[in-house]
């Protein structure tokens, strides 16, 4: 190796940073140039004099002067937000705030409308072709009947009109009479005996007058309901009497008497619900469910038959509490209210 | 290089994502710890305490400006006294500016152009001398240092002086690991032939 490429590589040497094969090499070299001897010590005594200068010491007061630098750079900070505010400033962001105001507002007014029109445009679309088509139908027919009197038509109409508001009535009153007709007609049919041992045992069970006294409707809707099943009669009267029979059940679930429940529980919630499937389960319908702070009251509708299995499973899910249950005196359809106790 | 940059855990962590979240007064402490090292850095590169100790506040505001965006990539000193080589290079390029625009100038040689040591020297020797005769051998040394060009007063003086790893070094100049060992090569023989010639003999 020549004396320049060693001069070359005394530096890293000098720090110990060659590769072994280089150094070896290098010392061989040192060992016969003098030269090369001479400039790495000079070398060394370069970094020696470098690495000997003193570190100066920082000034007493740099910290504070760099910590108060700092903390005035960082306020006109809030001072540029607050200069953005000024109307040059604010011209870019205000437009671009107000365009976003617009777009939103727009979206906003957009989505709140539409689904309003669509409401008020399909039902009324819905009704006139409802009316038309009836009436375009009752054309037709009497067209062909060659019935062309005014008076005929409004006559139908109002027809069409009591039906449907049959109809309705069918609807407002639901379930309860329908389901009763369905499921209390089987007794009837094994010869009506449930129907008479219940009046024959109602004079038995004098002590609550009143209790009777409500109880009186229910044995004429079973006679009516025999009716059906012997299945002689037409079917709009049948319609009819279901009807009749509907109002009157109304009537008297008012008069209805509550039978009252206390169900003390662990857990409210899933009381609830547990006793929300029973009572489903057992044919029942919930009315209302009203929740308070410690309680949660279950209103519901369901046939006595039900009722002592249903207070019996009501005793798996807490410990129950009865209130003027009398479990004999009920009949056809009644009204339970079950409050839920922690 | 790699191994070296995975395994560094960088002591200032906490307190960087202290500031990080807006905190001024954690920053505090940060100053107080590295305020002597980035000032040794800018007083060496420049040679004049004040304007070193000017550098030294421009750095820690301009790092606590843009802490943010600072990713822990490598150590936040390490980040720091690049900012501090940074102000000081930006620094001594005005002072060449301005001593250019004078008549005469000690560093005018240096203006003329970068890699020309020989003319470097030579020309600066004759001034450089007359000013280093009268002076203790720290000066002469730091005179010695100050006729260098940036790029080699800042890798004798991190790697010298400060002791910084060539890795850091290479981080911080943005330049690869062999060019550090070569400028400091270089660097090393005319801060040697400078001092030959202040002090006579080495």
């Amino acid at each position: 190796m020549k004396c320049q490429d060693i001069q070359q590589k005394l530096s890293a040497y000098a720090e110990g940073i060659v590769p072994h094969e280089e150094k070896i090499l290098i010392e061989e070299h040192l060992k016969s140039c003098p030269k090369c001897n001479e400039s790495l010590a000079s070398l060394r005594k370069t970094i020696d004099y470098v690495h000997s200068l003193k570190d100066v010491e920082p000034p007493a007061w740099l910290t504070q002067k760099v910590m108060a630098k700092i903390k005035a750079e960082v306020q006109p900070k809030k001072g540029i937000i607050q200069k953005l505010f000024y109307p040059l400033h604010i011209k870019l962001p205000l437009e671009a705030v107000v365009t976003a105001l617009i777009a939103v507002i727009t979206i906003y007014i957009f989505k709140t409308i539409q689904p309003e029109m669509k409401l008020a445009q399909a039902p009324s679309e819905h009704e006139t072709v409802i009316a038309r088509s009836p009436s375009k139908v009752d054309d037709e027919a009497i067209s062909k009947e060659k019935i062309a009197s005014p008076l005929a038509r409004n006559d139908r109409k109002r027809l069409l009109l009591h039906e449907k508001s049959k109809d309705k009535e069918n609807l407002i009153s639901s379930s309860p009479p329908l389901e009763k007709t369905t499921p209390s007609s089987p007794p009837l049919e094994k010869g009506g005996k449930g129907g008479f041992d219940t009046e024959q045992t109602m004079p038995s069970k004098k002590p609550a007058p009143m209790d009777k006294l409500e109880e009186a409707p229910p044995p004429i809707q079973r006679q009516d309901k025999v009716r059906p099943s012997a299945g002689a009669v037409a079917k709009e009267e049948v319609k009819t009497e279901v009807l009749s029979r509907a109002t009157k059940a109304k009537v008297s679930d008012e008069k209805r008497e509550v039978v009252n429940v206390t169900v003390l529980v662990k857990d409210i919630k899933t009381a609830r619900t547990e006793i929300e499937t029973t009572l489903t389960q057992l044919g029942g319908k919930i009315i209302k469910t009203e929740s308070f702070e410690n309680k949660e009251v279950l209103t519901a509708e369901i046939t006595s038959q039900k009722l002592t299995e249903l207070i019996a499973r009501l005793k798996s899910v807490g410990e129950v509490e009865e209130k003027e249950v009398d479990l004999g005196i009920h009949e056809g359809t009644l009204e339970i209210m079950i409050e839920i106790v922690k | 290089m790699k191994r070296e940059e995975q395994a560094f855990i960088d002591e200032d962590a906490e307190i960087v994502s202290f500031c990080k979240k807006g905190n001024v007064d954690a920053f505090e402490e940060l100053v107080r710890k590295h305020q002597k090292k980035m000032l040794n850095i800018a007083f060496r590169m420049i040679g004049n305490y004040e304007d070193a100790c000017e550098i030294v506040q421009d750095a820690f505001v301009s790092a606590y400006k843009a802490i943010r965006h600072f990713e822990e990539k490598a150590r936040f000193s390490t980040w720091l006294y690049t900012i501090v080589v940074n102000l000081s290079r930006n620094r001594l390029n005005q002072l060449k500016i301005k001593n250019s625009r004078e008549a005469f100038s000690m560093d005018d040689p240096i203006l003329t152009d970068s890699g020309e040591l020989a003319v470097e020297l030579a020309s600066s020797e004759p001034s450089v001398l007359e000013r280093l005769e009268k002076r203790n051998v720290q000066q002469k040394v730091q005179e010695c240092i100050n006729a260098l060009g940036n790029e080699f007063k800042e890798v004798i003086i991190l790697r010298d002086m400060q002791g910084f790893s060539y890795d850091e070094i290479s981080d911080m100049l943005k330049i690869p690991g062999g060019t550090v060992k070569s400028r400091l090569f270089r660097a090393r023989e005319m801060l040697r032939n400078c001092l030959k010639r202040v002090m006579g003999d080495l």
